[in-house]
C-alpha cells in the first residue's frame, strides 16, 4: 500500500485524490490555528468531552 | 379595521392590544402576509410560509375572546430558522441537495406553539448551518450587502418589519451576527438552557437554539416560552424556568461591567469602535461600574473551535461524504464538511482540554463581574460576493472576520446577547455584545433593557423599497 494510501485509510478518508487535495489546500490556514493550540501543555486539564456546564439534572442528583 | 403600521410595531406593544381584544391576530397576520408578498421577493428571507396560518389566527382570536389568552406570543407570528424541525412544513437545513428530515415538531417549535404562537413559516440560512452569510438573502439595511448567517433569513424578516420575532440557532455566532448586522436583538442562551431536539445537528457541543427579535422585552418573551426540560437533548440542563420578564425595568445600579481589551477590542472597523465606546459611556451613565482586564489565551480559541466544529461536521455527514453526496452541497460548505476528517483525535481533545482552560478562566472573572461587554461584531454588513474585507490596514476573510468576537462564547457556553448600539456612516447597524456567567441570562435582559431605553435603539426597521 501507498504511503498516501496508508494515511487515507488510517483517516477513513475515501475522497478521490482531486477533493483530497483541493481540501488540503483550504485545511492549510485552519491548521495553522491548531498547530498553536499543539504547543500549550495541557495534561492537567480535563477535557470536556461531553460537554456541559453542570452534571445533568444536578438538581435531582443532588438529592440522591 | 386597517393599520398599516402593525408590521413595525414590537411584541411588547401588540401583545396588550392582541389579549385587550383591541387587535385581531387576522388582522395581524394579514398585514405581515402582506409585506412579506410586497418585499420578500427582494430580501429573500422566507423559504416557506406555513400553509394554514390564516387558520391558526382566526382560532387563536377566538381562544382569547373566549378568555383562554396564553401569554404575550398567543396569535403573534413567529419566524423559525429552516433547521428547526416542523410538522406542516418541509425542513431542508438551507440545503438544495437531497434530504429526508422528519415532519414532526422540534421541542422549541412545540413550545412556541404552546405559548400561542403562530409560526408564520421558514427563514432561509447558510447551508447546515455552515457560514456567517445566508445567500441568497439580503440586509434589509442595504440590500447590496449581506444579513450574516447563518440565521440570516431570521434577522433579515425582523429589520424588514415581515416578522417581530424568529428562531435562530447559532454555533459559532450565528444567532448574533444576525442580529448584530440586521440592526435586531439576539441571545444565545447558556448551553442547556434551551432544548435542542429536533433542529439539525451543525457540531452537538457548540450548538445553541435561541432568538432574535425587534427588541429586549420581545426576546424575553420568547426565550421563557422555550424554558423546559428537553429530555431528548442531552445537552440540556433540568432547571426551573426563570421569570425573566422580572429583569425588565429592574435597577441596574449595583451591575459590574467588564471590558475587555484584548481580542475582543482589536482589529475593529473605526465606526464599530467608536460607537461601542458610546455605548460603553451610557451605559457607566447608567450607574454600572465599569472595569478593564485581559484575559489570557484567548489567541488559541480559533484552532480550538476549528477542531471541535469540523470534527462534529464532518462525523455529522460523513455518511453522505461516504456516499459521495457532499458534492452537491455548496462548494465552500462541502469543502468545510470534508476536512474535518483531518483533524485528529488528540486535537480534538486538545480543543476540549483548552475549553476547559476558557470557562475557567471566564468563571474567575465573572466572580467579580457581572457583565462583559464587546461589539458583536469588528465590522458592519459586508457587500454580497465580498470575500475579503478591509478592516484598517488589515486585510482578512470575511468568515474569520465576522465570528472573531462571538465564538469565545460558544467555547465556554456562557450567555451573550447582541443589541443594537447605532450605525455606521453607510447607515449600517453596529452590534454590542454582552455575556454573562451560566444561567445569569436575567442579567443580560436587566442591562439591555436599561441601555435600550436610554440609548433609543429599539424595534429598528428598515426602510424597504419594492
Amino acid at each position: 500500500m501507498k504511503d498516501l494510501d496508508l494515511i487515507k485509510d488510517i483517516l477513513g478518508i475515501s475522497l478521490p485524490p482531486d477533493r483530497i487535495e483541493e481540501n488540503q489546500q483550504s485545511y492549510k490556514d485552519i491548521l495553522e490555528e491548531i498547530k498553536k493550540l499543539r504547543t500549550l501543555d495541557l495534561s492537567n486539564e480535563y477535557p470536556a468531552v461531553v460537554f456541559s456546564l453542570f452534571t445533568p439534572n444536578k438538581e435531582q442528583n443532588d438529592e440522591r | 379595521m386597517s393599520d398599516n403600521s402593525l408590521w413595525s410595531q414590537p411584541i411588547e406593544t401588540l401583545a396588550p392590544k392582541i389579549q385587550k381584544g383591541n387587535l385581531s391576530p387576522v388582522q395581524l397576520i394579514d398585514c405581515l402576509l402582506d409585506r412579506i408578498e410586497k418585499y420578500d421577493g427582494l430580501i429573500k428571507s422566507f423559504v416557506t410560509i406555513g400553509p394554514d396560518i390564516r387558520k391558526q389566527a382566526i382560532d387563536a382570536e377566538k381562544q382569547i375572546k373566549e378568555g383562554r389568552y396564553k401569554g404575550p406570543l398567543h396569535g403573534v407570528p413567529i419566524a423559525v430558522k429552516d433547521n428547526y424541525l416542523t410538522s406542516d412544513m418541509q425542513t431542508k437545513a438551507g440545503t438544495s441537495s437531497e434530504v429526508n428530515f422528519p415532519s414532526e415538531d422540534s421541542f422549541c417549535v412545540a413550545k412556541l406553539r404552546e405559548a400561542g404562537a403562530i409560526i408564520i413559516g421558514k427563514t432561509n440560512m447558510k447551508e447546515f448551518a455552515w457560514g456567517g452569510d445566508t445567500p441568497p438573502t439580503r440586509n434589509p439595511w442595504n440590500t447590496d450587502c449581506v444579513p450574516g448567517g447563518s440565521s440570516g433569513g431570521s434577522g433579515a424578516a425582523i429589520a424588514a418589519g415581515f416578522v417581530s420575532a424568529a428562531l435562530g440557532s447559532d454555533t459559532g455566532g450565528s444567532i448574533r451576527m444576525p442580529a448584530g448586522l440586521c440592526g435586531t436583538v439576539g441571545l444565545k442562551p447558556t448551553y442547556g438552557l434551551i432544548g435542542r431536539s429536533g433542529i439539525v445537528p451543525h457540531s452537538w457541543s457548540l450548538d445553541h437554539a435561541g432568538p432574535l427579535a425587534a427588541t429586549v422585552a420581545d426576546t424575553v418573551f420568547v426565550t421563557e416560552a422555550l424554558q423546559g426540560y428537553d429530555e431528548n437533548d442531552p445537552g440540556n440542563v433540568n432547571i426551573k424556568p426563570q421569570n425573566f420578564s422580572e429583569a425588565l425595568g429592574a435597577d441596574v445600579k449595583n451591575l459590574k461591567i467588564g471590558i475587555c481589551r484584548n481580542h475582543f477590542f482589536e482589529g475593529l472597523e473605526t465606526d464599530v469602535e467608536k460607537n461601542v465606546e458610546v455605548a460603553i459611556d451610557d451605559i457607566s451613565k447608567l450607574g454600572c461600574e465599569i472595569v478593564e482586564f485581559e484575559v489570557p489565551n484567548l489567541e488559541f480559541g480559533l484552532g480550538a473551535i476549528f477542531a471541535i466544529e469540523l470534527a462534529s461536521s464532518s462525523a455529522w455527514h460523513d455518511p453522505r461524504i461516504k456516499k459521495g453526496l457532499t458534492s452537491g452541497y455548496q462548494k465552500d460548505v462541502q469543502t468545510l464538511v470534508e476536512i474535518g476528517q483531518f483533524i485528529t483525535a488528540i486535537d480534538y481533545l486538545k480543543a476540549e482540554q483548552f475549553r476547559r482552560v476558557l470557562i475557567t478562566e471566564f468563571k474567575k472573572i465573572f466572580n467579580d463581574i457581572n457583565i462583559i461587554i464587546s461589539p458583536t461584531l469588528p465590522l458592519t454588513a459586508w457587500r454580497i460576493g465580498e470575500h475579503m474585507v478591509q478592516i484598517g490596514e488589515s486585510s482578512e476573510s470575511a468568515l474569520a472576520a465576522s465570528w472573531r468576537l462571538t465564538y469565545p462564547w460558544n467555547l465556554t457556553g456562557f450567555p451573550a446577547l447582541s443589541i443594537p448600539c447605532g450605525y455606521d456612516k453607510k447607515g449600517l447597524p453596529v452590534g454590542l455584545q454582552l455575556a454573562a456567567a451560566p444561567f445569569k441570562e436575567a442579567d443580560l435582559f436587566r442591562l439591555a433593557y436599561a441601555y435600550e431605553k436610554k440609548a433609543g435603539w429599539k424595534a429598528l426597521r428598515a426602510t424597504l423599497k419594492s
